[in-house]
């Protein structure tokens, strides 16, 4: 009997597939596998002067742990820092920037405390018949990049597709604004998820035409780069992510527009539904969907209230909150890292829509009952970052 | 008594569980497969000339007219590579038994760890995996000629604490004009995939 159980458990094991990379990145991408030494976070500067990857020192052991260590400025500005992401070797970082549909990539393979900008991709609209880059995702030595319109600004977007080192070779349209790609690889299924054109996201709150929001999440068979199913929710639904488990065939979106959080589910016969499954409380408007790597609890941050929300989705299904932690203002992007036990935060959303001067990158702490709680000392203090205010967005950790 | 229903509830859930997992394997099984693959020109295949196992020079360009799969691996590799080594011979013996493929098609297997794959250690690896050296060779070289080749390829190596090689998990897709038109992770490499990725160039 022990033998049988045993045998079951190798056999589950195996069958579990591949180790992930970090439960926020692409599942291709090379996985961390130790505490992070340091981070990279994309950052605008509140006034005058070039957009920058901040290199801050997140490794605990360090005389100068959570201190901005350097800058690498891109040599531009205006280009609204948003989304980053890594090439599946981990070698690169594609920075997208919102407002000039350009692409920064920096190489932080050989060295990873002293990343280099190698290489700028200055006319992304004209290249790709597409604008508004939001997130770059890897796949098997190319990077996906989720466009939110046409080449003008305004329009439904696509996807566009590049080599790692920058080649285009292709682009595919949708019918709304696409925000993020998330791919399941046992399936043979992805995701876009979708918000606004670029002329609306780079415009004051007050000037948004209710008629631009998108309020659908797009099913694509990946090999043939095909849209096979659309989904219509509320509207702007941002963060997509699946769950993490192999062959697991549901995951979730959050809803900006609705204060929701939904769930897309695959069927047996490769049909998705795609459901309201929890309220987040009204005027949460959330700006990030993160996970932890058991796909015990999803994060979700509320632009709206300064709250970060763990929902305990033991039962996918019916998502339950379980903790909620405040502090920080226009909370948005988060990062978790691979062991699930800490989770930074930023909060800067885009230009345009910030409503707080006070910056910063924070860290929470998850506990195993999957509290949080939120580090009183660990604070990267943007208003004071190197050359005046910043403001921080997208992070990724090595 | 408490303990007995908890047992039985565990046990139940887990049944509940458990048939859940199947349906969604059931699922996957049916749409991890893509009958018309969309197969860009991602970019021209960096050309090179390695030896194989038993010494002979083969030169990409050469196989120009042949569908050609390039995947790297290094033979004490304990994670991803025994498992592709076992779909890259599942790969070789569909190629094989297809009448129309066989002969149209080369997988090469190139070590990124010259220093301890040599010759011999190649040629004992390809033979556990019945590689057929007409469909299938096992390559390697001094590391001043192969360097520059894994280079081309991106395929960086790092030596981790254990010992054991990182490097980029990839498998890639030639076509007979010397194009790379898919790139694979190793880690989801589906040797059913890769046959009709293979005919859709073939034709």
């Amino acid at each position: 009997m022990k033998r049988i159980l045993l045998a079951s458990a190798v056999a589950a094991a195996c069958a579990a597939g591949p180790l992930h990379s970090e439960t926020c990145l692409s599942p291709y991408i090379k996985g961390l596998r130790a505490p992070e030494k340091v981070m990279y976070l994309w950052t605008l500067p509140v006034g005058e002067g070039p957009d920058y990857l901040s290199v801050i020192d997140v490794n605990v052991a360090s005389p100068t742990y959570g201190k901005i260590l350097k800058k690498v400025e891109v040599g531009s500005k205006g280009n609204e820092a948003h989304h980053m992401g890594y090439t599946d070797d981990r070698a690169k970082i594609w920075a997208a920037s919102l407002n000039s549909n350009r692409f920064f990539i920096f190489e932080v393979g050989a060295d990873p405390m002293n990343p280099k900008l190698v290489r700028t991709i200055d006319d992304v609209a004209k290249v790709t018949g597409l604008s508004g880059p939001h997130t770059p995702y890897a796949i098997p030595g190319r990077i996906l990049v989720s466009m939110a319109s046409g080449p003008d600004g305004t329009g439904p977007g696509g996807v566009a597709e590049f080599t790692n080192d920058g080649d285009f070779i292709a682009s595919y349209k949708t019918n709304d604004h696409p925000y993020e790609t998330v791919i399941k690889p046992e399936f043979n299924r992805m995701i876009t998820s979708s918000w606004v054109s670029q002329k609306t996201f780079m415009s004051p709150l007050d000037k948004w035409d209710p008629k631009d929001l998108s309020n659908t999440i797009d099913v694509w068979d990946l090999k043939e780069r095909k849209i096979i199913q659309t989904l219509k929710g509320d509207p702007v639904p941002l963060a997509a992510r699946w769950a993490l488990k192999a062959n697991s065939t549901y995951g979730y979106t959050i809803s900006n527009g609705g204060d929701a959080l939904w769930q897309f589910r695959m069927n047996k016969d490769g049909k998705f539904t795609y459901r309201k499954a929890a309220e987040l409380g009204k005027g949460c408007a959330p700006g990030d969907l993160r996970q932890s790597p058991d796909d015990k609890y999803l994060y979700v941050s509320c632009l709206g209230r300064g709250e970060v929300q763990a929902w305990d989705i033991t039962t996918p299904d019916k998502p339950r909150l379980h903790d909620t932690v405040q502090g920080m203002v226009q909370a948005n992007m988060m990062h978790v890292t691979f062991d699930g036990q800490r989770l930074y935060l930023t909060n800067s959303a885009i230009s345009s829509i910030d409503y707080t001067p006070r910056y910063a990158l924070r860290l929470i702490y998850n506990g195993p009952d999957g509290r949080m709680k939120l580090d009183p000392i660990f604070t990267a203090d943007f208003t004071q970052a190197p050359n005046g205010p910043a403001r921080p967005h997208d992070m990724l950790l090595n | 008594m408490r303990r007995s229903v908890a047992l039985a509830l565990t046990l139940a859930l887990s049944i509940a569980a458990s048939a859940h997992e199947k349906d969604d394997r059931a699922a996957a099984k049916s749409l991890a497969i893509s009958a018309r693959p969309h197969l860009n020109v991602i970019a021209p295949a960096p050309g090179f000339a390695l030896r194989d196992s038993g010494g002979a020079l083969v030169r990409l360009s050469d196989l120009r007219g042949k569908v050609v799969v390039v995947a790297f691996i290094y033979t004490s590799c304990t994670t991803v590579c025994p498992i592709l080594g076992q779909q890259m011979a599942s790969l070789q013996k569909r190629v094989n038994d297809d009448p129309l493929l066989r002969g149209r098609v080369m997988l090469l297997s190139v070590t990124v760890d010259p220093a301890r794959d040599d010759a011999a250690v190649l040629a004992s690896y390809a033979a556990k995996l019945g590689a057929d050296p007409a469909t299938w060779k096992f390559l390697r070289d001094s590391p001043e000629a192969l360097t520059p080749v894994l280079g081309a390829y991106h395929e960086w190596t790092r030596t981790m604490p254990d010992g054991d090689l990182d490097h980029p998990a990839r498998v890639y897709l030639i076509d007979a004009d010397g194009q790379i038109r898919e790139i694979y992770s190793l880690a989801f490499f589906d040797p059913r995939q890769a046959l009709i990725d293979i005919r859709s160039l073939a034709k």
